[in-house]
């Protein structure tokens, strides 16, 4: 989750929720909202945007006023929520959701949209998804992926992955041959290291104890995690 | 009817201009009616390395303007008398042409001549959607450098966005010295990024200098290295299947390339 004192954006399963303050001012909304967004991943451009608000109903002037900013950082206004709709903090209905990803989390499962390429990403590609993204083929430097999910590279991993770009520390990189330009997961970066990375074979990087770390994948995966 | 071949690179100064001369000049030997075609408006250099510069009246945006005939502006070689070359201007810019001017060139240069090789600028600007527009097949030119390898990728992909597939790649200033002693990258190095098929490597060689200099392509000179690279490639842009050049790098390397290549 990206967020300012009163406006968050979250990915969900059901695409981006932008949750703006009730109790604040509208101008300041405004300002905040313009501010996270320029500064957030452009992966984000294009994506359909629903927003909640609480109660409060903002006048035609201020939804125009909401929408412009929106487009400006190439996002579509899709719709409003309600409180029955959204995910609030001690309200019950949505921890339906929340539990069932916590129960595959502990399982070492999770899901969600999904964006398969089949095809070699070569220098100069820019792929944003909201989701996670599976490459059949290899992402070569210069090229970079960025997903609010999970990123997995069928082939050679060599460009610059992003994964959780959201902000969910849970997500994880993984290749064949996992040897990345520059890898991020949520807010942590890391560099390739610079010792020959051949014939290590499959691996998977993702946060252990606030600490991006890479190990070969299936065999200190989810169960070695437990040990 | 013939074929339109570009020449391409995205980094400059990796050997677009010396290899569409020597393909040029190689097809031509073999017999073939050749056009050799300049598309770096503004930084023409093509009529130079072929020696013909002081044989310019007109030039490709000449043509492609309506200013003259596609005849006029052919300037014949020296010493083929089955290839011409058409020059680019120098005193235009990129913008003076456009792709769909190039694609009817290319249309009308296919019905004169059996090949017709295009030598790209460098970028990945206009300059390259005009030398690319009217082409059927593209050569990759590479330098066993990182910058190169990145910039030929960059390209490849932008071929394969315009419907241009399976681009062939020519790795070009190769020091098999260098490469033994691990100070250069390698040819299975290169090809494990690009992974597209190669069709030549063409040592660093003093010849080229020499040949650039006097305007006559090392193609033609039998104690060149470079030339002989240069007379397999040609062979291979016609379809003929050639050994790689055995340019003194380690068997190891050779047979994992030669797997790679497709080549037994
Ligand atoms: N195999 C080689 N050995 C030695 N020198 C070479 C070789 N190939 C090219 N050169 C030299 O490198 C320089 C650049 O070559 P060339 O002009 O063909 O590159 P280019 O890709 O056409 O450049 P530009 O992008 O400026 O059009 C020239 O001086 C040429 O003589
Ligand atoms: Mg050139």
């Amino acid at each position: 989750m990206t967020r300012t004192e009163h406006v968050a954006l979250k990915g969900t399963r059901e695409g981006l929720v932008l949750y703006l303050d009730p109790a604040a001012d509208f101008r300041l909304l405004m300002n905040e909202l313009d501010n996270l967004l320029k500064n957030s991943e452009q992966f984000l451009q294009g994506a359909n945007v629903r927003c909640y608000a609480g109660k409060k109903e903002f006048s035609e002037d201020e939804q125009e006023n909401l929408t412009a900013i929106l487009r400006e950082n190439h996002l579509e206004l899709a719709g409003w929520l309600s409180t029955e709709e959204v995910y609030v903090p001690g309200k019950t209905q949505s921890y339906a959701n929340e539990e069932r990803d916590a129960r595959l989390w502990e399982e070492g499962m999770s899901e969600g949209r999904c964006l398969f390429m089949e095809r070699t990403l070569r220098s100069g590609k820019s792929v944003q998804f909201e989701g996670h993204v599976i490459v059949q083929g290899d992402v070569n430097p210069g090229a970079e992926i960025i997903a609010t999910g999970n990123i997995v590279v069928l082939g050679s991993l060599r460009g610059v992955a992003h994964a959780g770009a959201m902000g969910n520390r849970k997500a994880s990189v993984s290749a064949y041959h996992l040897a990345p330009t520059q890898l991020r997961i949520a807010d942590l970066v890391t560099r390739a290291p610079d010792d020959e990375t051949d014939g290590r074979g499959p691996e998977i990087a993702r946060i252990k104890d606030d600490q991006l770390t890479v190990e070969a994948a299936g065999m200190n995966g989810w169960r070695g995690k437990a040990r | 009817m013939g074929e339109v071949i570009v020449v391409t690179s995205g980094k400059g100064g990796v050997g677009k201009t010396t290899t569409s001369a020597n393909i040029g000049t190689g097809l031509a030997a073999e017999g073939h009616k050749v056009v050799l075609v300049d598309t770096d408006i503004g930084l023409r250099n093509l009529d130079v390395v072929m020696g013909l510069e002081n044989r310019i009246v007109y030039d490709l945006v000449d043509v492609t303007s309506g200013n003259c005939r596609l005849k006029q502006a052919l300037i014949k070689d020296k010493r083929f008398s089955n290839l011409f070359l058409l020059p680019a201007a120098q005193t235009k810019d990129k913008t003076a042409v456009s792709p769909e001017q190039m694609k009817i060139l290319a249309k009308e240069l296919k019905e004169e001549f059996d090949y017709a090789i295009i030598d790209c600028p460098a970028g990945i600007e206009q300059g390259f959607r005009n030398a690319i527009a009217g082409a059927d097949r593209a050569v990759v030119v590479c330098t066993p450098e990182v910058s190169a390898v990145r910039d030929a990728d960059r390209i490849i992909g932008l071929l394969e966005a315009s419907e241009l597939r399976n681009p062939k790649l020519i790795i070009n200033r190769l020091r098999p010295a260098m490469v033994k002693r691990g100070d250069m990258m390698d040819i299975s190095d290169i090809l494990d990024i690009l992974a597209i098929e190669l069709i030549g490597v063409v040592p660093e060689d003093e010849s080229i200098v020499v040949s650039t200099n006097r305007g006559e392509p090392a193609v033609m000179d039998q104690g060149s290295k470079a030339g002989e690279a240069y007379r397999r490639i040609t062979r291979r842009i016609k379809g003929e299947d050639v050994p790689l050049m055995n340019l003194e790098v380690p068997s190891g390397i050779m047979d994992r390339l030669k797997r790679l290549v497709g080549i037994r």
